[in-house]
C-alpha cells in the first residue's frame, strides 16, 4: 500500500479499505500540521485543526472524484480550516469576552516546551498575523511550503497574477513591520 | 522604465525560484529601474532574517499520535450516528438546529428558548458546532445526564461567546454601516475598526444586555 499514489489510496477507501486512509494521513499529517501551525502560530490550535482536517477529509473522501490532485483538495480544506479558526478567534479577541477563557487559560498556563520560539521568530509570526488573509494565505502556501503558483491557483482559486501580486505584498509588508519594530526597540 | 510585473516576480527571484530566462529578465529590468532596485533591496534583507529566524519541530512522536486521536473523534462520530440513525442527523438534527437558528436570528428573548440555565446554554451551544459536537451536545441533554462542572461552564461560556458573535455582527452591521453586510465584508469591517467605532458597537450591545 505505501508503493500506491494517493488517487489509488483515494479508490481502494472508496471500496472500503479503512487502512488506505491511514496511509494518506501519514503521508500528509506534518504537512497539515505545518499549515495549521504557519496559520495560528499555536501547538495546541494546529494540532486541533490537524485532526479536524482529516475528520473532514475522512467524511468527504466518499465523494471525492479526482478533479483535482489529492494534495490540493486537501491544502484546500486545511487553508480553510485554519482560515475559520481565525476568524472565530479574531471575533473572541474583538467583543473581548475572554476573560473568562483567558484567566482559566492564566491558572493553568504551562510553558510551551514544544515551541520555545526566539525573538526573530515571534516577530515574523506577528507581522505574518497582521496580513490580510488572502496575503497570508498565498504567503504561507509559497514561501514556506513552496508550491508552484499553478498549484496555488487551484487552492486558492485565485488568478496566477494575483497570486503574485499577493506574495509581493505580504513579503514587503512583512519586512516593513520588521524594520519598524527594530527601529522602535532600539530607540 | 518600472513595471509592476517584474516587481512581482521579485520576491521569487530573491528566493531563487524563477527559471533561467525569468532570472534573466529580472537581471536586466533591476539594471535599469530604481524603483524595482530599491524593491529587492528591502525583500532581500526581509529574505536574510526569515532565513535567519527558526521554529522547532514538535518531536516525532507527536506525528504518531494525531491518527489515533482522530480515528477516536471517527469512532465517537459513528457512534452517535449509531444511536440517533440516518434520520435524526439528516432530517430532525438540521431542523432542530435551523429552527433554534431562526429564533436567534429574530431575536427571540433568550429565557423564551429554554427552561433552564443549562439547556439555554446548550441550545446555544448547538448553533454553531459540527454535526458531532452538536449529537453530543444533545445527546447530554435528551439522556438526562448531567454535564461535569467543567463542561457546564465551557457550554456557557461558549453560548455568551456565540450570542455576542451573531449580535455583534446585527450590531456591527446595522450601527457602523447602515447596512446588511456579506460574510466577507465583515471580516473586512472587523479588521478595519478604529477604537471608537468598537466602543460603539460594545455600547450598542451592552445597551440591549448582550454583554
Amino acid at each position: 500500500m505505501t508503493n500506491s499514489n494517493d488517487l489509488e489510496l483515494v479508490e481502494l477507501f472508496q471500496k472500503g479499505n479503512e487502512a488506505s486512509f491511514n496511509e494518506l494521513v501519514g503521508r500528509y499529517q506534518e504537512k497539515v500540521y505545518w499549515i495549521a501551525h504557519r496559520f495560528l502560530n499555536d501547538h495546541d490550535q494546529a494540532d486541533d485543526i490537524t485532526q479536524d482536517v482529516f475528520v473532514k477529509v475522512y467524511d468527504a473522501l466518499k465523494h471525492f472524484r479526482g478533479e483535482s490532485g489529492f494534495y490540493t483538495w486537501l491544502y484546500r480544506i486545511t487553508v480553510n480550516v485554519a482560515l475559520n479558526a481565525i476568524r472565530k478567534q479574531r471575533l473572541r479577541d474583538f467583543i473581548r469576552i475572554d476573560e473568562f477563557f483567558e484567566t482559566a487559560d492564566t491558572e493553568n498556563a504551562q510553558p510551551d516546551i514544544l515551541f520555545e520560539k526566539d525573538e526573530q521568530q515571534k516577530l515574523i509570526e506577528e507581522a505574518i498575523a497582521k496580513l490580510p488573509e488572502k496575503q497570508k494565505a498565498v504567503f504561507i502556501l509559497r514561501y514556506h511550503e513552496e508550491l508552484p503558483y499553478e498549484e496555488i491557483s487551484l487552492i486558492l482559486k485565485t488568478s496566477i497574477g494575483g497570486l503574485k501580486a499577493n506574495y509581493f505584498h505580504a513579503a514587503k509588508k512583512i519586512g516593513e513591520y520588521v524594520s519598524r519594530a527594530h527601529r522602535t526597540r532600539s530607540i | 522604465m518600472h513595471t509592476e510585473h517584474v516587481q512581482y516576480d521579485l520576491m521569487d527571484y530573491v528566493t531563487n525560484r524563477l527559471n533561467a530566462k525569468e532570472r534573466q529578465r529580472v537581471d536586466q529590468h533591476l539594471q535599469n529601474c530604481s524603483v524595482c532596485k530599491n524593491q529587492f533591496m528591502e525583500l532581500a534583507a526581509t529574505e536574510r532574517f526569515l532565513k535567519q529566524s527558526r521554529t522547532i519541530s514538535p518531536p516525532s512522536v507527536y506525528y504518531t499520535s494525531i491518527l489515533p486521536r482522530v480515528r477516536e473523534r471517527l469512532a465517537v462520530h459513528k457512534r452517535s450516528l449509531r444511536v440517533y440513525g440516518d434520520g435524526f442527523t439528516k432530517i430532525v438534527l438540521p431542523l432542530a438546529v435551523s429552527a433554534l437558528f431562526v429564533m436567534v436570528l429574530m431575536r427571540l428573548p433568550v429565557d423564551s428558548i429554554s427552561e433552564s440555565p443549562q439547556t439555554e446554554a446548550l441550545h446555544q451551544v448547538v448553533i454553531d458546532l459540527n454535526d458531532v459536537e452538536v449529537v453530543q451536545a444533545v445527546e447530554h441533554e435528551y439522556t438526562g445526564y448531567s454535564l461535569s462542572p467543567n463542561l457546564e461552564i465551557s457550554a456557557a461560556g461558549v453560548a455568551e461567546h456565540l450570542r455576542g458573535d451573531r449580535f455583534l455582527k446585527s450590531a456591527v452591521s446595522k450601527q457602523i454601516e447602515n447596512e446588511e453586510v456579506s460574510d466577507m465584508d465583515f471580516e473586512e469591517i472587523i479588521s478595519n475598526l478604529d477604537q471608537e467605532q468598537i466602543d460603539k458597537v460594545l455600547s450598542g450591545l451592552s445597551e440591549r444586555n448582550i454583554l
